[in-house]
Parts: structure tokens; C-alpha cells; sequence
């Protein structure tokens, strides 16, 4: 049964400020209404996976690994790899959080940001076949919230996308119908980067990349995927109120706009990184 | 031209771009419940029943300054081609999440603090478009139930399929499509309170595709309008009686 | 004047801002809308809607009927069929002096008993308080307990009693109607019970058709009552 859970607690003092502020095209943590948190990612700092990323939208930081396998391909898609892409809240991410299977929220989280990855074909998983209708490259993504502060899901999407784009499967080479795995790494098939721009509402102002404070006082929440040719591929309304037709308008052409602006940024990142291993957990949190 | 649209613009279904498949809903189908419905959405039939506002058990559950709303969007195992697993999957969590937040805003919580509010909805055969036919038909299933309410909400799907954007996508259509785009509107305040997409739209497709949908949400409306009208006021054809409803005492 | 019948959201007035929403019509911008099913009533400076459908939600100084279901050493709780529960606190009963010690609740209601109260206060914010302490009120002892839709109590009891006092009379039995949709129905035999019971479900169903009134009439006229 889906039910609202009860959130952080603002101030109504806070409430007041922020609304007041907001009015004023302003925000409590200094942003402007369009503004997104500072970004930050890195990759390829667990050596155990395929692909990782480690990225940080202000406060909230997750860490997403890429782990890939053979298997049979789904009956109705023979030709086709497969791509699945789970999250999670670990406990340690909040005081709030708790131990246990995921609840909506995770499930939507993963969904969500599958959805964006999937639609938008950022994987050609037709390029993952290695025996049509037999073996299959799957490609499995999994992400952990290490600590949340709002917009769970764009730092969820961006960790997920850097990640797949520096992840290394091993190349295989079929004899006789059998699998035989070689010494060489090989990227996946990418066709585009696909990226993820979540905003609220609040009263009557759209803001960009809300944070925790910001979340528990939206009156709705949206999530839109833009591929790089500026189409949208996924979206998602979340929270209890509602969006004019005009405000789904203002929404759709920011994600296109702002779309590319962390696309770049997310290329740049990922063609820097070194990967530092878990001493760059501290340093990302300073 | 696909196979999913012909040359003439014809779809798979014999409709054409613009036009909903055929809707029916029923107001009060389920006796135990407080309000229920029953539609049947092109293949779909879904049945709503909805309990409350009732006390809250657990009582930590309760919220002091409103009703809590609970939403459940459950298959039936044998509603798909291949039996579906009782248990709700993580598409079917996902659902009740949306159509909690898609019914929300039409609902006056306010009105009964410390009181829950259960919304059953359950897919006895599914089509393409199950989540806006369970939210059209909650909506129906709350107002039968008496609940103080802003507006209805009425549901809609809308998509692009062999490189055109129509309306309420089907299975097939949903399965071989481009895009689906599904909506739920409330008419009088003329607010989106579900807005959910897969699949790929440019800049104005989606402006397009969003405009279509809610069209096709208003024809949802005045199907919801008719069946609550029936149910509540058919048999007054000639004005009313001297009592009315209103005196007392 | 033609009745207006309304769904939820239905816009009743726009841009009147001196008529005040009252039951069931909120005011968004400068219009009025409807929230519930119902018909809309509108009088000099003021809007209503008279709901058909719906549970009870409990007003002060409205009688209810209803069944006790647990107790405490200090009160009763009663189910008064709505999202509330009643409190009725064991002072009411046995006065000031009462002495959680010393008296047994029990002795006065116990649990399964069906009573008639009084709504004594209620704001929303904490369960509804109810009395006994007057004439009429307190526990029933005989009688068929009948459930109804909260909404059809004012079209069951008509334009100053007509509806119900036909009913008794035609009937010769007594019906204690609580505003809850509980009502007792206390008659000379079980025949007469059962025919009143007939006439109180053909108004619950038949509440918003015409010449209800005349029909009941009719069916309680072709049956013969207690001779």
C-alpha cells in the first residue's frame, strides 16, 4: 500500500524565509531558481566492477557500480543484452533511514532512472549479443545512496551514466558456439548520453535540483530525461500537488537547456577522472 | 508506414489518431465498500473500492491534521498472457506511489484529521493504459464514497506510435510504440496531477503529446460525469420531490 | 425553483463575493465550487450542498445512535458510525461524585449495549464527546437497530417530520432516528417492524425521486398493521 511518508520537518520560520525568498527569485542556500548544486564525479574508483562512479550534487552523494555477466537473453528478445538497474538507501545516508527490502521510494528511484537509460537507448544493447538468442552480456547497475539531501534522482542518473560510459567488459570470442573469454577490455556500445534534470515546485516558483529542505516543502516534484539531441525520454511527476500545462512547459525546455549544460560537464568529468580510490570519498565531502 | 499505422492513418485497433477506445464505468458495484466503481478501458477491467475515512490502525499511523490517503494498484494473477506473481512487483509498488500522488491533490485531506482513507484498485484483465483507467475509475470510487473533493481526476494516455502522436496507446501499441506519454488532469482547476513518460519526443512532440492527452483526459471526464450522474440522479427525470433532501425537523 | 445537481469540482457561482461557501463548497479564486455529489442550495448570501452520498461526520447537539464497544475505568467508547469514535466519559453517567474506585461501568453500559446520545462537543481534533443526561437518551432496550445512509436521515425524517410521523402513524411504531443513519424501530409486532423497515428502505433508496412521499403512502396503505 502506497502511503506519504512524513519527512523532515521544516521550521515554519524557514518556510516563511524560504517563501519569501523565493519570491524574490532567490534561494536559502544562495542558488538562483535555475541553479543546480555543485557536481562532482568520479570514476572508476572500485576496481572490482566493470564501471563506478562516485558523484556528489551538493550534500547528497552516491555511489553507483556496473557489474557485468553473461546470461541467456529474455525469450521475447534474443537479440537484444539486458540492462537492469537497481537502488538503494543505505542506512547510514540519514538518520531516517532504515535497514530492510526497498520501499516505494527506492523502487521508484531505480525505475525512474532506468527509464531515462533505457529510453533514450544510451546502451545499444543490440551490440551486447554474443550468440543470438543464447548469450547475452547483462549489464547490471547498482547504486547506493550514501547520503541523502535531496534529488536522489538526478545524482542517482548521473552515477549511473558515468559509470556505464568507463565501464570495461571483457571482450569474448565464440568457437564452435562456446564462449571463450579474452585477456582484453572492451567499452560498452554507447549511443548517447542521456541526462536527468529533476525540479520542484513550490508555491507558484519552479526551482532546479531541490534540496532535502527544499523537498520536504514541494508541493510536486518532476523529473524529466533529455537524450543529446534535445528530446525528452522519460519523465515522472512525484509529490501530492499538481503542475499547470504552462508550468509542464517552462519545465520541459529547462531540462532540454540545462540538459546539455551537465552533459558537458559529465563528458569532462568522465574523460578526467582517475579514480582515487576511497580516500576521495573524504575529499568530496569537504 | 508500420504495421501499428496504416497508410490512411488507421491504427491497429481500426481507430484513428485522435480517438479513445471505448470507455464504460459503473458507480457503486462493490456493497461492503464505502464508494466503489468498475470500468472497463478498452480491455482493461478494473475494479475500485474505496474504505473510509475510517480510524487508523495502527493509531502511530494517524496524522493529526489530515486524513492519511493509502493506495494499493494490484494485478490479478491470471489479468496477463503469463500468470503474474500474486506478490506486488516493483511495477506495481511504483504504480500505487503515482496514483497516490495523481488522486492527493484532488482530495480535501483537512476535512478528517486522524483518519485513513484505503484505495483499492484491481486489474482483473489489463491492456495498455491500466494506471490511467485505475486512477479514472479511483476518482469515481472516491466521490461515491463521499469524500470532500476539489475536483475529480481523470486519467489518459498518450504516445507516439509509427511516427504519430495519438491518443490512449493500447498494448500493442504500448509494446511496439515510440512514445508513451500517460496523464491525469483535474478539468475544473486544470491541473496535472500524473505526468509520466517513456520513450522519445522531441521539444514539440511533447508539448503536442501533452495537449492530446489532456484532451482525451476531458472525454475521460464526461464519461466519469455521466456514470456518477446515472447512478445518482437517473431516476429524477422530472425535477424534484417536495423534500427534497434538505428539510428536517 | 429546478434543482442543480453537482459532482465534486463543479463550479455552482463565479465571481459573487458575497455569497459564503457553506457545507460542502469551498472557494477557490473568486468561484464557488462543489465537493461532493450532491444539490446545490443557494439562499440570499450563502451556498450549500446537500450531499447524497458519504459518511457521517459528527455535529454538535445532532442525536446518534450507537453501540458501545469498550471501556475504560473513566469512560465508554461507543461506535457512533463514523470515521470517530465517542467518548463517553463515565461523569456524565454517574455525576460528579463518580469514583473510578467505587463504581462499576458496567453496571450502567456494557459492551454490545446500543444508546441513544447526544453530540457534546466536537472540533476534529479530538474524538467526539457525547452525553446521556436528558430526556430520551440513554441505553435501548428493544427494538430493530436499522442502518441507513447518513445523507437520506434528512429526506427519512421530510419537511418538519412529515416523512417519518406518516411512517409511525401508518405503521403504529416508534422510530428513534439517530443523524448517524442508526435507527431503532420499536413496533406492536414483528409484522409492523418489518413493514416499516420496507417504508424507511424505499425512502433510502428512492430519496431524491419524485412524489416519494405519495409512494410510501400507497405501499404502507395496502398493507394491513397490527389488526
Amino acid at each position: 500500500m502506497s502511503v506519504k511518508k512524513t519527512t523532515t520537518i521544516v521550521e515554519q520560520l524557514r518556510r516563511a524565509q524560504m517563501s519569501e525568498l523565493l519570491a524574490m527569485n532567490k534561494r536559502l542556500d544562495g542558488r538562483g531558481l535555475k541553479d543546480y548544486r555543485e557536481l562532482r564525479i568520479e570514476t572508476g574508483l572500485i576496481k572490482k566492477a566493470n564501471g563506478s562512479a562516485l558523484v556528489s550534487l551538493g550534500n547528497t552523494q552516491v555511489i553507483a557500480g556496473i557489474k557485468v555477466e553473461v546470461d541467456e537473453p529474455f525469450p521475447d528478445m534474443p537479440d537484444k543484452g539486458l540492462f537492469i538497474c537497481n537502488a538503494e538507501v543505505l542506512p547510514l545516508a540519514s538518520p531516517y533511514a532504515e535497514p530492510g527490502p526497498p520501499d516505494e521510494d527506492a523502487i521508484e528511484l531505480a525505475r525512474v532512472v532506468d527509464r531515462g537509460i533505457r529510453e533514450s537507448e544510451m546502451i545499444a544493447l543490440d551490440r551486447l549479443v554474443l550468440i543470438s538468442g543464447k548469450k547475452v552480456y547483462a549489464v547490471f547497475a547498482d547504486v547506493s545512496v550514501l547520503n541523502t539531501d535531496g534529488n536522489l534522482f538526478d545524482a542517482t542518473s548521473y552515477a549511473v551514466v558515468a559509470a556505464l560510459l568507463t565501464a570495461r567488459v571483457p571482450r569474448y570470442d565464440v568457437q564452435d558456439e562456446k564462449l571463450v573469454k579474452s585477456e582484453e577490455t572492451i567499452p560498452l556500445p554507447i549511443n548517447t548520453i542521456p541526462v536527468s534534470i529533476t525540479m520542484a515546485k513550490i508555491g507558484n516558483s519552479i526551482i532546479v535540483d531541490p534540496n532535502a529542505e527544499e523537498e520536504a516543502c514541494m508541493d510536486a516534484r518532476i523529473t524529466m530525461a533529455t537524450d543529446e539531441q534535445g528530446r525528452v525520454c522519460a519523465m515522472q511527476k512525484g509529490g501530492s500537488g499538481t503542475f499547470s500545462v504552462d508550468q509542464l512547459n517552462e519545465v520541459a525546455s529547462l531540462a532540454i537547456s540545462l540538459g546539455s549544460e551537465v552533459r558537458e560537464r559529465i563528458r569532462s568529468s568522465v574523460a578526467s577522472s582517475t579514480g582515487g580510490g576511497a580516500n576521495s570519498i573524504r575529499s568530496m565531502t569537504s | 508506414m508500420s504495421r501499428l499505422m496504416s497508410e490512411e492513418g488507421i491504427r491497429i485497433d481500426g481507430r484513428r489518431w485522435n480517438e479513445l477506445r471505448p470507455v464504460r464505468i459503473e458507480v457503486g458495484v462493490l456493497k461492503n465498500a464505502d464508494g466503489s466503481s468498475y470500468i472497463e478501458f478498452g480491455k482493461n477491467k478494473i475494479v475500485v473500492a474505496v474504505y473510509g475515512p475510517k480510524e487508523v490502525h495502527p493509531k502511530h499511523m494517524a496524522l493529526p491534521d489530515r486524513s492519511v490517503l493509502r493506495c494499493r494498484y494490484h494485478m490479478l494473477p491470471f489479468s496477463v498472457e503469463e500468470r503474474k506473481n500474486p506478490a506486488p512487483s516493483r511495477r506495481e509498488i511504483e504504480i500505487s506511489k503515482i496514483t497516490r500522488e495523481a488522486l492527493e491533490p484532488a482530495l480535501i485531506l483537512e476535512d478528517y484529521p486522524r483518519t485513513v482513507i484505503d484505495v483499492f484498485i484491481e486489474v482483473l484483465q489489463s491492456d495498455g493504459g491500466s494506471r490511467c483507467a485505475g486512477i479514472t475509475a479511483a476518482s469515481v470510487a472516491l466521490a461515491d464514497a463521499g469524500i470532500n473533493m476539489r475536483d475529480l481526476v481523470a486519467a489518459c494516455a498518450a504516445g507516439k506510435v509509427g511516427g504519430r502522436i495519438v491518443l490512449d496507446i493500447n498494448d500493442e501499441e504500448d509494446k511496439m510504440g515510440e512514445a508513451d506519454m500517460p496523464v491525469a488532469y483535474l478539468p475544473n482547476l486544470k491541473q496535472v496531477s500524473l505526468l509520466q513518460l517513456d520513450g522519445k519526443l522531441t521539444a514539440d512532440e511533447y508539448r503536442e503529446c501533452l495537449n492530446l492527452a489532456i484532451s482525451g483526459c476531458m472525454q475521460v471526464y464526461s464519461i466519469q460525469r455521466e456514470a456518477l450522474m446515472r447512478k445518482y440522479f437517473a431516476t429524477d427525470k422530472r425535477g424534484g420531490d417536495e423534500g427534497g433532501g434538505g428539510e428536517e425537523e | 425553483m429546478s434543482k442543480r445537481y453537482v459532482l465534486p469540482g463543479d463550479l455552482i457561482v463565479e465571481g459573487n463575493p458575497h455569497l459564503k461557501p457553506l457545507a460542502n463548497v469551498i472557494r477557490i479564486g473568486d468561484r464557488l465550487h462543489a465537493t461532493r455529489i450532491g444539490i446545490v442550495e443557494i439562499s440570499q448570501n450563502s451556498v450549500k450542498v446537500i450531499p447524497l452520498s458519504g459518511i457521517y461526520v459528527p455535529r454538535v447537539g445532532d442525536l446518534v445512535i450507537g453501540k458501545v464497544i469498550d471501556y475504560s475505568a473513566m469512560a465508554w467508547e461507543v461506535d457512533i458510525n463514523s470515521c470517530f469514535l465517542g467518548h463517553l466519559p463515565a461523569q456524565d453517567v454517574f455525576g460528579k461524585e463518580f469514583s473510578p474506585g467505587r463504581d462499576d461501568l458496567t453496571k450502567r453500559f456494557n459492551i454490545g449495549d446500543v444508546i441513544a446520545c447526544r453530540i457534546l462537543n466536537f472540533d476534529r481534533t479530538r474524538d467526539p464527546l457525547l452525553t446521556v443526561a436528558d430526556k430520551d437518551l440513554g441505553k435501548i432496550s428493544e427494538g430493530e437497530v436499522v442502518k441507513i445512509s447518513p445523507t437520506k436521515v434528512p429526506r427519512l425524517i421530510g419537511k418538519r417530520g412529515s416523512m417519518i410521523q406518516m411512517i409511525e402513524q401508518l405503521t403504529r411504531c416508534r422510530i428513534v432516528v439517530g443523524q448517524n443513519g442508526v435507527l431503532v424501530v420499536t413496533g406492536v409486532n414483528k409484522d409492523a417492524v418489518h413493514v416499516a423497515v420496507k417504508a424507511i428502505r424505499m425512502v433510502e433508496e428512492g430519496a431524491h425521486t419524485v412524489n416519494l412521499t405519495e409512494r410510501v403512502k400507497e405501499m404502507l396503505q395496502g398493507v394491513q398493521v397490527g389488526r
